[in-house]
């Protein structure tokens, strides 16, 4: 892992063009960024400042994964959705925002994800909770069907056979952007904690029976809150499955400098040292989590 | 034109804009938000004799326009910063001002004899006052101690000393005074006030530190008062003000009660520009206070009881 400096991050005052409610307590917002839009690639990440305007409070900005850009009329990228929970005083400031309203930036932030297998094989996305967001590029991109930012070194133009997602929630009214996913070819599993729709369970326990079955992907991605993302790292060591997940820590920077984000990471030489999430993630192999991870707040 | 320089005691600076240790992270992080040659230095990260790992997490959480942390002074040594932050540092085209942290008066003063050897360093910081680290007392609240750690750095170290000093003390005038009698070149106002945050739910503190240190706007009083009373107290002192930093607005608050400089902190995190910018609008600031240099404006603050 290479900590990716953010050399093309830059701090922007963007519009926002729409902030629309998608399910319970989740919004799509969408916002005017064409360089953002243009540079960044699925699995990296953007600050925005919730304070509100004449105040100090919120004070720090909070992370949010690309969900997808919106090309414009000249068929390049302009704008960049991101979808959020509200689930507390800064995603409620968010919340507030209306089109027209103007909002600080920095990014892209963060690694991104790689490329998919070589062979072709199909992927499946692992997700709970609000996890699902950084799917929907990340699955146009692997299919072929999108491009994004700047094609990644070492990427020999594979592409994914086929991509599904588990996704996993409390309850049905939280599942958000399902239509989204399916229209993009991504074949959509529900998991749900009260029964309320698809499984009535664990995401993870959606996974195991597809193994069982046979059905084994060339590649698994996760994901969601640090205990699903522990059990998911378990049953691809298991079945030796190559494994990625993306880590939703608490950040107050997005860019390295407060050391706040950091994971338990193993090193080469065996042993563990504290990583920054921002810089050298969110995307990390599985394999190299020093499990289990706490929930970072 | 309004003439920017500053001096602190052996150290000069092109402007009074500084960023303060543990917020700018090694410098390199921002290179894409701050033209980092215009600052008037830059202070990376705390080192210490060997590598820590810091605390776990939570290390940080928000609190009314603040920010309370734990983060333990994560760094990877000295060894490892003078091999591979320091030759970044001396690139990048301003005053580099290395920030140490002791665990006792011996290795304050050993960091500083090695840092005195290094080239392309234009002062040290003694951090004096971490609150996350120390086993027992802090170094910092102990006048007679932190004098002579100064003395002896100062002795084991041509570069300027500045002794970053804590707020969590009864008088830091007292504690100023015994820097500055030592020969301290400045000193930095303030580091982190010690807070609490409770989940009253779980019945448990948020960091896993339990205890932190407050920043960010909600300690600006308390910064500002602390640079007034050391401006008073100890004629003659260098004060560099640090506490709340959020716009060049704030900056002329500090100049004006007596810091020469000041340091950009916690608000780098949420507007990883403001540094820069501040240096582009300070000198309208002082023109509009009517001065055609800082230093006719550094200090001027006059109590109403005067
Ligand atoms: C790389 C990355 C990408 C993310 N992408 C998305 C996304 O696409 N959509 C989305 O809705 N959220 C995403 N998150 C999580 C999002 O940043 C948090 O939900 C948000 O910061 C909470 O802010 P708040 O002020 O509303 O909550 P706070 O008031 O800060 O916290 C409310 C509660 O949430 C907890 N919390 C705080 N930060 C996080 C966090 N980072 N993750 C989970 N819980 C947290 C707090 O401890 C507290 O219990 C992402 C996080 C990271 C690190
Ligand atoms: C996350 C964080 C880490 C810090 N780390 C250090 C450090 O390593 N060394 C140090 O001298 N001060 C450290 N500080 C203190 C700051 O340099 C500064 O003195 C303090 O935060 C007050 O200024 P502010 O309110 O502008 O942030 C840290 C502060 C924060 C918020
Ligand atoms: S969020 Fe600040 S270092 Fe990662």
């Amino acid at each position: 892992m290479q900590a990716v400096a953010p050399e093309c991050a830059r701090q922007r005052s963007v519009e926002v063009i729409e902030n629309v409610r998608i399910a319970r307590d989740t919004y799509r917002m969408r916002l005017l960024a064409p360089e953002i839009a243009r540079a960044i690639r699925p699995g990296q990440f953007l600050m925005i400042r919730p304070t509100r305007p004449g105040t100090t409070d919120p004070f720090f900005g909070r992370p949010f994964a690309l969900y997808d850009t919106i090309l414009g009329a000249s068929g390049k990228p302009e704008a960049v959705d991101l979808v959020y929970l509200v689930i507390g005083r800064g995603t409620a400031s968010l919340a507030d925002r209306m089109a027209g309203d103007r909002l600080e930036v920095w990014g892209p932030l963060g690694n991104g994800f790689g490329p998919p297998p070589e062979d072709g094989g199909p992927v499946t996305f692992v997700a709970g909770g609000i996890g699902q967001t950084p799917f929907l590029a990340l699955g146009r991109w692997w299919l072929g069907s999108r491009g994004y930012g700047d094609p990644p070194e070492h990427w020999s133009g594979a592409r994914a056979g086929s991509a599904e997602l588990l996704y996993g929630v409390r309850t049905a009214e939280l599942a958000a952007g399902v239509e989204d996913f399916r229209e993009a070819g991504i074949a959509v599993t529900l998991a749900t904690d009260d029964g309320s729709a698809g499984h009535h369970g664990f995401v993870t326990e959606v996974l195991e029976d597809r193994l069982r079955k046979g059905r084994r992907p060339a590649k698994l991605v996760g994901c969601g809150p640090p205990a699903m993302l522990g059990a998911l790292a378990r049953i691809a060591e298991r079945e030796g499955i190559p494994c990625d997940v993306s880590l939703e820590n608490q950040m107050a920077c997005g860019f390295g400098a407060c050391f706040s984000c950091v994971v338990p990471m193993r090193q080469a030489d065996g042993s563990v040292d504290l990583r920054r999430v921002c810089v050298e993630g969110p995307i990390v192999p599985a394999a190299e989590v020093a499990w289990p991870i706490g929930d970072g707040h | 034109m309004v003439a920017m320089r500053v001096r602190l005691g052996r150290l000069e600076l092109e402007n009074p804009v500084l960023v303060a240790s543990g917020t700018f992270g090694y410098v390199r992080e921002m290179a894409g938000f701050v033209p980092l040659a215009r600052l008037g230095g830059v202070i990376p990260k705390t080192v210490t004799a060997k590598p820590r790992a810091g605390n776990p997490t939570p290390r940080t959480v928000e609190t009314a326009s603040g920010l309370l942390n734990a983060i333990g002074l994560d760094n990877d040594g000295i060894e490892h910063f003078r091999a591979h932050h320091l030759p970044y540092l001396r690139s990048v085209g301003t005053k580099v001002i290395a920030n140490i942290a002791g665990e006792d008066e011996d290795q304050f003063v050993r960091m500083a004899a090695d840092l005195g050897e290094e080239p392309g360093l234009a002062a040290v910081e003694l951090n004096l006052s971490c609150p996350n680290v120390s086993h027992g007392l802090d170094l910092g609240v102990d006048p007679a101690a932190v004098g002579r750690v100064v003395s002896r750095c100062r002795q084991e170290c041509p570069h300027p000393i500045i002794a970053k000093l804590t707020p969590n003390v009864t008088s830091v005038a007292t504690v100023a005074k015994a820097a500055h009698e030592a020969g301290a070149d400045a000193v930095s106002l303030i580091n982190t006030v010690v807070g609490l945050v409770v989940d009253w739910r779980r019945r448990r503190p948020i960091l896993a530190n339990d205890i932190g240190g407050l920043s960010g706007p909600a300690i600006k009083p308390i910064a500002l008062r602390m640079v007034w009373q050391v401006h008073r107290a100890v004629p003659g002192l260098p004060i560099i003000g640090i506490g709340g930093i959020c716009s060049s607005d704030d900056a002329m608050e500090f100049l004006v009660a007596g810091a020469s400089a000041i340091q950009v902190g916690t608000a780098t995190f949420a507007d990883p520009t403001l540094a820069g910018r501040m240096v582009d609008e300070l000198p309208a600031k002082l023109a509009e206070a009517g001065v055609s240099d800082v230093n006719a404006f550094i200090g001027t603050l006059r109590s109403n009881k005067d």
